[in-house]
Protein backbone atom coordinates (compact mmCIF):
# COMPACT_ATOMS: atom_id res chain seq x y z
CA UNK A 1 0.00 0.00 0.00
CA UNK A 2 1.74 3.65 -0.99
CA UNK A 3 0.16 6.48 -0.06
CA UNK A 4 0.57 10.49 -1.30
CA UNK A 5 -0.98 13.45 0.04
CA UNK A 6 -0.88 16.75 -2.30
CA UNK A 7 -1.97 20.03 -2.18
CA UNK A 8 -4.59 21.82 -5.09
CA UNK A 9 -5.66 24.86 -3.39
CA UNK A 10 -7.40 24.30 -0.27
CA UNK A 11 -8.09 20.74 -1.84
CA UNK A 12 -6.18 17.64 -0.09
CA UNK A 13 -5.11 14.99 -2.43
CA UNK A 14 -4.93 11.92 -1.13
CA UNK A 15 -3.41 8.78 -4.12
CA UNK A 16 -3.94 5.23 -2.19
CA UNK A 17 -2.47 2.19 -4.18
CA UNK A 18 -2.42 -1.10 -3.40
CA UNK A 19 -5.03 -2.79 -1.30
CA UNK A 20 -6.62 -1.74 1.96
CA UNK A 21 -7.45 -5.00 3.76
CA UNK A 22 -6.63 -5.23 8.14
CA UNK A 23 -2.51 -4.93 7.56
CA UNK A 24 -2.67 -1.94 5.06
CA UNK A 25 -5.40 0.09 6.63
CA UNK A 26 -3.85 1.08 10.27
CA UNK A 27 -0.78 2.79 8.31
CA UNK A 28 -3.02 4.78 5.58
CA UNK A 29 -4.98 5.85 8.61
CA UNK A 30 -1.82 6.62 10.02
CA UNK A 31 -0.18 8.59 7.34
CA UNK A 32 -3.59 11.27 6.06
CA UNK A 33 -5.27 11.44 9.26
CA UNK A 34 -2.94 14.79 10.67
CA UNK A 35 -3.78 16.27 6.99
CA UNK A 36 -7.63 15.29 7.16
CA UNK A 37 -7.93 17.03 10.65
CA UNK A 38 -6.34 20.39 8.79
CA UNK A 39 -8.55 20.54 5.87
CA UNK A 40 -12.14 21.00 4.63
CA UNK A 41 -12.05 19.60 1.68
CA UNK A 42 -10.55 15.92 0.47
CA UNK A 43 -10.37 14.41 -2.71
CA UNK A 44 -9.71 10.36 -2.45
CA UNK A 45 -8.18 8.89 -5.48
CA UNK A 46 -8.46 5.40 -5.02
CA UNK A 47 -7.48 4.88 -8.95
CA UNK A 48 -4.52 2.41 -7.98
CA UNK A 49 -6.67 0.53 -5.01
CA UNK A 50 -7.66 -2.91 -5.82
CA UNK A 51 -9.35 -4.12 -2.94
CA UNK A 52 -10.87 -2.47 -0.12
CA UNK A 53 -12.05 -4.96 3.04
CA UNK A 54 -13.94 -3.46 5.70
CA UNK A 55 -11.15 -2.05 6.90
CA UNK A 56 -10.43 -0.32 4.66
CA UNK A 57 -14.60 1.24 4.95
CA UNK A 58 -13.41 1.88 8.67
CA UNK A 59 -11.10 4.82 7.09
CA UNK A 60 -13.16 5.66 4.54
CA UNK A 61 -15.67 6.47 7.43
CA UNK A 62 -13.26 7.87 9.45
CA UNK A 63 -12.28 10.85 6.69
CA UNK A 64 -16.04 11.28 6.36
CA UNK A 65 -16.67 11.86 9.82
CA UNK A 66 -14.08 13.84 10.03
CA UNK A 67 -14.71 16.04 7.48
CA UNK A 68 -18.33 16.19 7.99
CA UNK A 69 -17.94 17.79 11.17
CA UNK A 70 -16.62 20.75 9.54
CA UNK A 71 -19.40 20.91 6.96
CA UNK A 72 -16.33 20.12 4.41
CA UNK A 73 -16.23 17.75 1.54
CA UNK A 74 -15.38 14.55 0.16
CA UNK A 75 -14.96 13.40 -3.11
CA UNK A 76 -13.90 9.76 -4.35
CA UNK A 77 -11.71 9.20 -7.42
CA UNK A 78 -11.40 5.87 -9.99
CA UNK A 79 -13.87 3.46 -7.33
CA UNK A 80 -13.94 0.43 -9.24
CA UNK A 81 -16.98 -1.88 -9.79
CA UNK A 82 -15.77 -4.43 -7.05
CA UNK A 83 -15.17 -1.79 -4.29
CA UNK A 84 -18.26 0.32 -5.59
CA UNK A 85 -19.90 -2.80 -4.78
CA UNK A 86 -18.63 -3.56 -1.39
CA UNK A 87 -19.79 0.78 -0.91
CA UNK A 88 -23.51 -0.49 -1.74
CA UNK A 89 -24.27 -3.43 0.24
CA UNK A 90 -22.63 -1.53 3.09
CA UNK A 91 -24.65 1.35 2.56
CA UNK A 92 -21.78 3.61 2.44
CA UNK A 93 -22.28 5.14 -1.11
CA UNK A 94 -25.45 7.00 -0.44
CA UNK A 95 -22.67 9.07 1.40
CA UNK A 96 -19.87 10.02 -0.62
CA UNK A 97 -19.87 11.95 -3.36
CA UNK A 98 -17.89 9.58 -6.53
CA UNK A 99 -16.62 11.28 -9.84
CA UNK A 100 -14.67 9.45 -12.47
CA UNK A 101 -11.70 11.95 -13.11
CA UNK A 102 -9.47 14.15 -10.93
CA UNK A 103 -10.83 17.27 -13.08
CA UNK A 104 -14.35 16.24 -12.29
CA UNK A 105 -13.71 16.27 -8.77
CA UNK A 106 -11.51 18.97 -8.46
CA UNK A 107 -14.75 21.75 -9.81
CA UNK A 108 -16.98 19.58 -7.65
CA UNK A 109 -15.75 21.27 -4.75
CA UNK B 1 -17.83 -35.99 -9.93
CA UNK B 2 -14.10 -35.14 -9.71
CA UNK B 3 -13.08 -33.21 -7.08
CA UNK B 4 -9.79 -31.48 -6.90
CA UNK B 5 -7.99 -30.39 -3.28
CA UNK B 6 -5.39 -27.72 -2.80
CA UNK B 7 -4.57 -26.91 0.68
CA UNK B 8 -2.05 -24.58 2.20
CA UNK B 9 -0.82 -23.54 5.80
CA UNK B 10 -0.74 -19.86 6.76
CA UNK B 11 0.78 -17.95 9.51
CA UNK B 12 -1.90 -16.46 11.60
CA UNK B 13 -1.04 -13.01 10.90
CA UNK B 14 -1.97 -10.12 9.06
CA UNK B 15 1.05 -10.36 6.22
CA UNK B 16 -0.79 -13.19 5.64
CA UNK B 17 -4.23 -12.13 4.45
CA UNK B 18 -2.52 -10.88 1.07
CA UNK B 19 -0.80 -14.35 0.37
CA UNK B 20 -4.20 -15.74 1.07
CA UNK B 21 -5.98 -13.79 -0.81
CA UNK B 22 -3.02 -14.31 -4.26
CA UNK B 23 -3.82 -18.01 -3.58
CA UNK B 24 -7.76 -17.64 -4.07
CA UNK B 25 -7.59 -15.50 -6.82
CA UNK B 26 -4.54 -18.08 -8.51
CA UNK B 27 -7.27 -21.14 -8.06
CA UNK B 28 -10.49 -19.00 -8.88
CA UNK B 29 -8.93 -17.82 -12.32
CA UNK B 30 -7.86 -21.46 -13.61
CA UNK B 31 -11.77 -22.16 -12.61
CA UNK B 32 -12.67 -19.54 -14.72
CA UNK B 33 -14.68 -18.12 -12.43
CA UNK B 34 -15.06 -14.33 -13.12
CA UNK B 35 -13.23 -10.79 -11.56
CA UNK B 36 -16.76 -9.90 -9.88
CA UNK B 37 -17.39 -12.86 -8.24
CA UNK B 38 -13.42 -14.07 -7.20
CA UNK B 39 -12.80 -10.25 -5.75
CA UNK B 40 -16.39 -11.45 -3.28
CA UNK B 41 -14.85 -15.13 -2.24
CA UNK B 42 -11.48 -12.93 -1.48
CA UNK B 43 -13.29 -10.54 0.54
CA UNK B 44 -15.64 -13.24 2.71
CA UNK B 45 -12.97 -15.45 3.35
CA UNK B 46 -10.14 -12.05 4.05
CA UNK B 47 -12.90 -10.73 6.57
CA UNK B 48 -13.36 -14.19 8.03
CA UNK B 49 -9.39 -14.65 8.13
CA UNK B 50 -8.95 -11.33 10.05
CA UNK B 51 -11.53 -12.10 12.88
CA UNK B 52 -9.19 -15.36 13.30
CA UNK B 53 -6.15 -13.78 13.61
CA UNK B 54 -7.38 -10.29 15.61
CA UNK B 55 -9.55 -11.87 17.88
CA UNK B 56 -9.51 -15.81 17.71
CA UNK B 57 -5.76 -16.22 18.54
CA UNK B 58 -5.30 -13.34 20.32
CA UNK B 59 -7.82 -14.60 22.96
CA UNK B 60 -6.32 -17.78 22.86
CA UNK B 61 -3.14 -16.33 23.76
CA UNK B 62 -1.46 -18.13 21.04
CA UNK B 63 1.43 -16.02 19.08
CA UNK B 64 2.11 -18.66 16.70
CA UNK B 65 -1.27 -20.23 15.12
CA UNK B 66 -1.69 -21.64 11.55
CA UNK B 67 -4.82 -20.81 9.52
CA UNK B 68 -5.21 -23.98 6.97
CA UNK B 69 -6.40 -23.26 4.18
CA UNK B 70 -8.41 -25.74 1.97
CA UNK B 71 -9.98 -25.42 -1.68
CA UNK B 72 -11.79 -27.98 -2.76
CA UNK B 73 -13.18 -27.62 -6.64
CA UNK B 74 -15.25 -29.53 -8.87
CA UNK B 75 -17.16 -28.66 -11.91
CA UNK B 76 -19.81 -27.31 -10.01
CA UNK B 77 -19.05 -26.26 -6.50
CA UNK B 78 -16.24 -24.32 -5.45
CA UNK B 79 -15.04 -24.67 -1.26
CA UNK B 80 -12.92 -22.91 0.76
CA UNK B 81 -12.25 -24.33 3.96
CA UNK B 82 -10.33 -22.25 6.78
CA UNK B 83 -9.26 -24.32 9.47
CA UNK B 84 -8.12 -22.54 12.67
CA UNK B 85 -7.04 -23.96 16.30
CA UNK B 86 -8.14 -21.19 18.39
CA UNK B 87 -10.86 -20.34 20.87
CA UNK B 88 -14.12 -21.08 19.31
CA UNK B 89 -15.70 -18.40 17.55
CA UNK B 90 -18.87 -19.03 15.75
CA UNK B 91 -19.44 -15.76 13.24
CA UNK B 92 -23.53 -16.85 13.24
CA UNK B 93 -23.40 -15.44 17.24
CA UNK B 94 -22.39 -12.06 16.49
CA UNK B 95 -25.22 -9.07 16.15
CA UNK B 96 -24.98 -7.99 12.58
CA UNK B 97 -25.36 -4.71 11.73
CA UNK B 98 -29.70 -4.70 10.16
CA UNK B 99 -31.24 -3.27 7.63
CA UNK B 100 -31.84 -0.17 9.83
CA UNK B 101 -28.12 0.40 10.92
CA UNK B 102 -27.27 0.48 7.29
CA UNK B 103 -29.17 2.84 6.76
CA UNK B 104 -28.22 5.58 9.45
CA UNK B 105 -25.78 8.61 8.69
CA UNK B 106 -22.44 7.59 8.50
CA UNK B 107 -22.06 9.99 11.38
CA UNK B 108 -24.09 7.67 13.84
CA UNK B 109 -22.96 4.16 12.04
CA UNK B 110 -22.32 1.48 14.72
CA UNK B 111 -19.04 -0.20 12.66
CA UNK B 112 -19.06 -3.42 14.53
CA UNK B 113 -20.15 -6.54 12.02
CA UNK B 114 -19.09 -5.50 9.23
CA UNK B 115 -16.53 -7.94 8.19
CA UNK B 116 -19.02 -10.93 9.01
CA UNK B 117 -21.70 -9.30 6.97
CA UNK B 118 -19.68 -9.44 4.31
CA UNK B 119 -18.90 -12.86 4.63
CA UNK B 120 -22.34 -14.32 4.76
CA UNK B 121 -22.97 -11.57 1.36
CA UNK B 122 -20.18 -12.04 -0.97
CA UNK B 123 -20.47 -16.41 -1.18
CA UNK B 124 -22.98 -18.44 -2.26
CA UNK B 125 -23.00 -20.64 1.19
CA UNK B 126 -21.04 -19.71 4.53
CA UNK B 127 -21.44 -22.38 7.14
CA UNK B 128 -19.66 -22.41 10.24
CA UNK B 129 -18.74 -25.62 12.50
CA UNK B 130 -16.81 -26.35 15.53
CA UNK B 131 -15.15 -29.99 15.80
CA UNK B 132 -12.18 -31.84 17.07
CA UNK B 133 -11.08 -28.81 18.71
CA UNK B 134 -10.56 -27.40 15.08
CA UNK B 135 -12.78 -23.79 14.01
CA UNK B 136 -13.82 -24.85 10.36
CA UNK B 137 -15.18 -21.73 8.32
CA UNK B 138 -16.77 -22.98 4.86
CA UNK B 139 -17.19 -20.66 2.44
CA UNK B 140 -19.13 -21.92 -1.03
CA UNK B 141 -19.28 -20.84 -4.62
CA UNK B 142 -21.22 -22.59 -7.24
CA UNK B 143 -19.58 -22.67 -10.52
CA UNK B 144 -22.71 -23.47 -12.53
Amino acid sequence: MNVSISKNENIVIITAEGSIDSKTAGDLQSQIMGTVAETNNVLLDLSGVSYVSSAGLRVLLMIYRQIKSKNGKVILVGVSEEIRDVMSMTGFINFFEITDSIENALNSF
Amino acid sequence: MDTTTEFRKFSANLDSLEPIREFLTGLANKLGLDKSRTYKLCLAVDEIATNIINYGYLKSGITDGMIDVIVDSNKELLTVTLEDTAIPFNPFENKLPGEVDLALPLEERPIGGLGIMLAKENVDEFRYEFENGKNRNIFCVNLK
